[in-house]
């Protein structure tokens, strides 16, 4: 192992402890664009705390599976967290670093919180789940599309070589990279739940996505889930950066890119947020189905190799 | 005479013997044990073959006299035989204890298992057309002794109606191989001219697709699969429609070569359109056998686009890559058979104590089958395509095949990538499916007195689900040990390395053993971390009012936003019915179906027309003795004439 993965494991695991910043700088940008000052960017730690002091609620007649599902979903963000590289590079351990491993773990996350849903018998939860589940038939084939464009220039699915076949100048010169890039920014607003897809911070049960299911949880498990919710956004965000965002070849160089990167994409989701209204659950489909397919142009466009 | 031969012909008299005894023998447990026996020692063959890789009895014979032989990829299905049939006939001891036609059933299903081995050890045309027209036939006797009611007749006069008009096409395929001689030349094939080519290849298609229940040649499938008893189901599912494929392998990979430019491309279009179709219509079904046959619609879909990689891979000579296409067709095929068949007894199970299966009237059973429904979850987990389970390992195996087309022209990059986004929607869907499933039947509370009332079934009616549970468990995390032995079954094998993770080139890592002891792990610790605060207990909230059942979630209710998103394609009828006397509203009846668009607009009509056309040749048919004399002499003149102006002869 050398000293370059060493550093970036050492983030790696820095990013389990700082997800919940990231929400914190949407809420405190989203709310200085909107006039307001705001909660401080570390609030989500304080209630963090405060909900691990508290205890938790077994809805009556629920089984294990309700009981497992918070810590289920968390184990798979920690993993999800340990797969995105970092600067092109992570902890050469035994799980790799597989691009379609992430997808399986995301979605091994979504079926826990849905089977939870089922198990507490919440109607809220069961219509949250139902539209994530919806949103998820379309994300899916939209991320496993990104990833192939990616692992066509770089020859492997593996997200150290597609992070590193995204540096430099000269992947701005495809189509394909940008057809991918508007792809992606699309699964990112899905996965972080985000307007206009999501709204995260309703409990309007009408408009509930991602929040239904946590309706039912409190104190260490509520924890869990939020913990979870801000590990996507570092997951996505990170993703976002090493794909899409414009970096240098050099190690050194790709940290530093990644941490103006990080907040000032939270800002960029503050700003969509802002800007954007909510989007009928029933158009979503419709607009991940077009990130979709201008993926599949890119990608298409990119195996026929034009432009040249 | 080897071990294995030994092996496989004292497996196939005892299964013979214990298919027999039932004729004498009131004893139908015993019967069933023995032939659960026999299969075991063929499945310890067939692991033997896939091993060792060298082939015993007879090779593929060109001529007509009856000739026996297994070879690796035989054993490969022998071995999936083994792993569902096994459980299935121990599950079949408690299953058919109370059933008046046990004794029957016994019989015909070591009988029905007979004819599966056989059909994979048969090594000339002759016998490999007389086991599949037996494969045929002996479940829709089974199905036609355990039920008999006006809809189960004609459900299988439309199976068998169905199988046999499409598998005309197996028919002609073998056939004209056996004219050409393929079975014994390697190089007859490409020596032939292209319309006899495509004959054979069209043929194969068509007949071997229609029994596989391949899209759009499925009608039959979700008719038959729910009416037969669930052991016969499992064998059906799990092996039946695996051994079409077998014979779709045989032709398109064996004696072929996989040698015309389109047969992958149409093999990634059907492949694509079963598994997302196979998989949409089992999302909108309220019964769950026929949601479960309309996911081996899926899961033969994803079988067949591994099979189409396969194909076009080897066309672009990458050798290598298109072995691990062929062995994630094979390990799908593996693991549908294990996961498919566990949900089939789980559900037989359950069906026994609850005489229907609708998913709105079940509920809650993990609390009170622990070991049954705890063995369906991980089924339901696995066909899901989810992580850590086998289901996931294929599915994996299978995009980064697809995904591997990028190697090749531009033409089959694009193919392979419209492949890996119909297949990434088809496990998201999966996993919408069976998390409807698994919270319908095992989650919540008991929707009827009924459900509130079943209990854990006998440990032999148990035991068979956790085997297959435990299958799921070990063939996901030891996909980096089974993967590399597929491989080498390839018609162009390639060797990849052991281990606890899959290597492959071009890709991150399977990280298939790893992956299971990290999440156990972690979830164990936070679990552990949740234990250590103080728990409440409270109800579900429901904005403060009393708990109703009447207000639980329905199957139909948990799929409508897909169902309302893709109406334009699904085309749903809905009617609402409002009985109100004066200004009050008495009732509100509400009914929604989704209408099966491939009965409806083809095959419906297409069984119109056909029947009109019998009903026409009937006339030919007026049971006049001297009519027949005269066919036959206007038949007899008619050759002389033709022999005599030189069409035939």
């Amino acid at each position: 192992m050398t000293g370059t993965n060493i550093a970036a494991a050492s983030v790696q695991i820095a990013g389990l402890v700082l997800a919940p910043v990231l929400p914190g700088i949407v809420q405190q940008a989203k709310a200085k664009l909107q006039g307001r000052p705001g909660p401080s960017p570390v609030q989500p730690y304080r209630e963090l705390r405060r909900l691990w002091r508290k205890g938790v609620v077994n809805v009556d007649g629920s089984t294990f599976i309700y009981r497992l599902a918070p810590a289920t979903i968390t184990a798979c963000a920690v993993i999800g967290v340990m797969l995105v590289p970092v600067a092109g590079h992570s902890l050469g351990w035994p799980l790799g670093a597989d691009a379609i491993v992430l997808v399986g773990v995301l979605a091994l996350a979504r079926f826990a919180a849905a089977a939870a849903s089922w198990d507490s018998g919440s109607g809220f939860a069961l219509m949250g789940a139902s539209r994530d589940l919806t949103f998820s038939s379309f994300i899916e084939p939209l991320l496993l599309l990104v990833f192939a464009i990616a692992a066509l220039r770089a020859g492997s699915t593996d997200l150290r070589a597609i992070s590193d076949a995204a540096s430099g100048t000269a992947v701005w010169g495809s189509a394909a990279h940008w057809c991918a890039a508007a792809a992606f920014l699309l699964v990112v607003l899905a996965e972080t739940g985000r307007l206009p897809i999501d709204n995260p911070d309703t409990h309007l049960e009408l408009t509930m996505v991602h929040e239904g299911p946590l309706l039912e949880y409190a104190g260490r498990d509520l924890a869990f889930l939020h913990w979870s919710a801000a590990a996507r956004h570092w997951i996505m965000l990170v993703l976002a950066t090493e794909l899409f965002v414009p970096h240098p070849h050099s190690f050194a160089f790709r940290l530093a890119v990644l941490a103006a990167a990080l907040p000032l994409l939270c800002i960029g989701l503050a700003f969509v947020e802002t800007w954007q209204a909510k989007l009928a659950v029933l158009r979503v489909p419709r607009l991940l189905a077009g990130g979709a397919l201008l993926a599949l142009i890119g990608f298409a466009s990119a195996s026929i190799g034009w432009p040249p | 005479m080897s071990v294995v031969s030994a092996a496989l012909i004292s497996g196939a008299a005892l299964l013979g013997s214990g298919a027999a005894m039932p004729i004498v023998s009131r004893r139908i447990s015993a019967a069933l044990a023995l032939q659960a026996l026999g299969v075991a020692g063929l499945g310890g063959a067939g692991v033997t073959l896939v091993v060792t890789r060298k082939p015993v009895g007879s090779g593929f014979a060109g001529a007509l006299t009856p000739a026996l032989g297994a070879d690796g990829l035989s054993g490969f299905f022998l071995a999936t035989l083994a792993i569902v049939a096994v459980p299935s006939l121990v599950f079949a001891i408690g299953y058919l204890a109370a059933n008046p036609a046990g004794r029957a059933i016994a019989s015909l299903t070591g009988w029905f298992v007979l004819v599966l081995v056989g059909l994979v050890c048969a090594r000339d045309v002759v016998s490999f057309l007389a086991f599949w027209e037996l494969m045929t036939v002996l479940p829709a006797a089974t199905i036609l002794v355990a039920r008999q009611s006006r809809r189960v007749r004609r459900s299988v006069f439309v199976y068998l109606a169905v199988t046999h008009v499409g598998g005309v096409g197996a028919w002609i395929s073998l056939l004209l191989l056996a004219h050409i001689g393929a079975f014994t030349d390697q190089h007859a094939f490409a020596g032939t001219s292209t319309a006899m080519q495509t004959a054979i290849a069209v043929g194969a298609i068509v007949g071997f697709g229609t029994k596989a229940g391949l899209m759009p040649f499925h009608s039959w499938l979700p008719r038959a699969h729910p009416i037969a008893p669930s052991h016969i189901s499992a064998l059906m599912s799990g092996v039946m429609i695996k051994l079409a494929l077998y014979g779709l392998i045989r032709v398109e990979f064996t004696w072929t070569g996989a040698r015309l430019a389109w047969v992958p491309y149409a093999l990634l279009v059907l492949g694509g359109l079963s598994s997302v179709g196979g998989i949409l219509y089992a999302l909108v079904q309220h019964d769950l056998k026929r949601l479960l046959a309309f996911s081996s619609i899926e899961n033969v879909g994803i079988i067949v686009l591994a099979l189409g990689a396969a194909g076009l891979l080897m066309n672009h000579g990458l050798r290598d890559l298109a072995a691990i296409a062929f062995a994630a067709a094979l390990f799908h095929t593996l693991n549908h058979a294990v996961f498919k068949s566990l949900l089939f007894l789980g559900a037989g199970a359950v069906e026994r104590q609850l005489r229907s299966l609708d998913l709105d009237h079940i509920g809650g059973l993990l609390k009170r089958m622990p070991l049954t429904g705890g063995a369906f979850l991980v089924g339901a987990i696995a066909i899901a395509g989810l992580p850590p389970l086998n289901g996931w390992a294929s599915e994996w195996l299978t995009l980064q095949s697809l995904l591997q087309l990028r190697s090749g022209s531009a033409g089959a990059a694009i193919a392979g990538v419209v492949a890996a986004a119909a297949l990434a929607a088809t496990a998201a869907l999966a996993a919408f499916c069976f998390v409807k499933v698994t919270g319908l039947v095992l989650l919540g509370r008991a929707r009827t007195d009924a459900a509130a009332a079943v209990r854990e079934p006998a440990r032999l009616m148990s035991a068979p689900a956790m085997f297959l549970a435990a299958a799921c468990v070990l063939l996901g995390a030891g996909a980096g040990v089974v993967v590399p032995a597929l491989t080498r079954l390839a018609p162009m094998p390639a060797a990849i390395g052991t281990g606890a993770s899959l290597h492959i080139v071009g890709t991150g890592i399977l990280p298939a053993l790893p992956i299971v002891v990290v999440l156990v792990v972690l979830v164990l610790v936070l679990a552990v971390l949740r234990r250590t605060s103080p728990a409440v207990m409270a109800p579900t909230w429901i904005s403060g009012q009393p708990q109703d059942d009447r207000l639980a979630w329905s199957s139909a209710g948990f799929t409508k936003p897909l169902r309302l998103v893709l109406e334009p394609l699904l085309r749903p009828e809905r009617a609402v019915m409002t009985v109100s006397k004066g200004a009050l509203v008495r009732s509100i009846e509400y009914r929604s179906v989704t209408p099966h668009l491939f009965d409806t607009l083809i095959f419906g009509p297409l069984e119109r027309v056909s029947l009109r056309g019998a009903h026409v040749a009937r006339r030919l048919q007026s049971g006049s003795l001297r009519v027949y004399v005269a066919y036959l002499l206007v038949l007899v003149l008619g050759l002389l004439a033709a022999a005599r102006l030189g069409f035939i002869g």
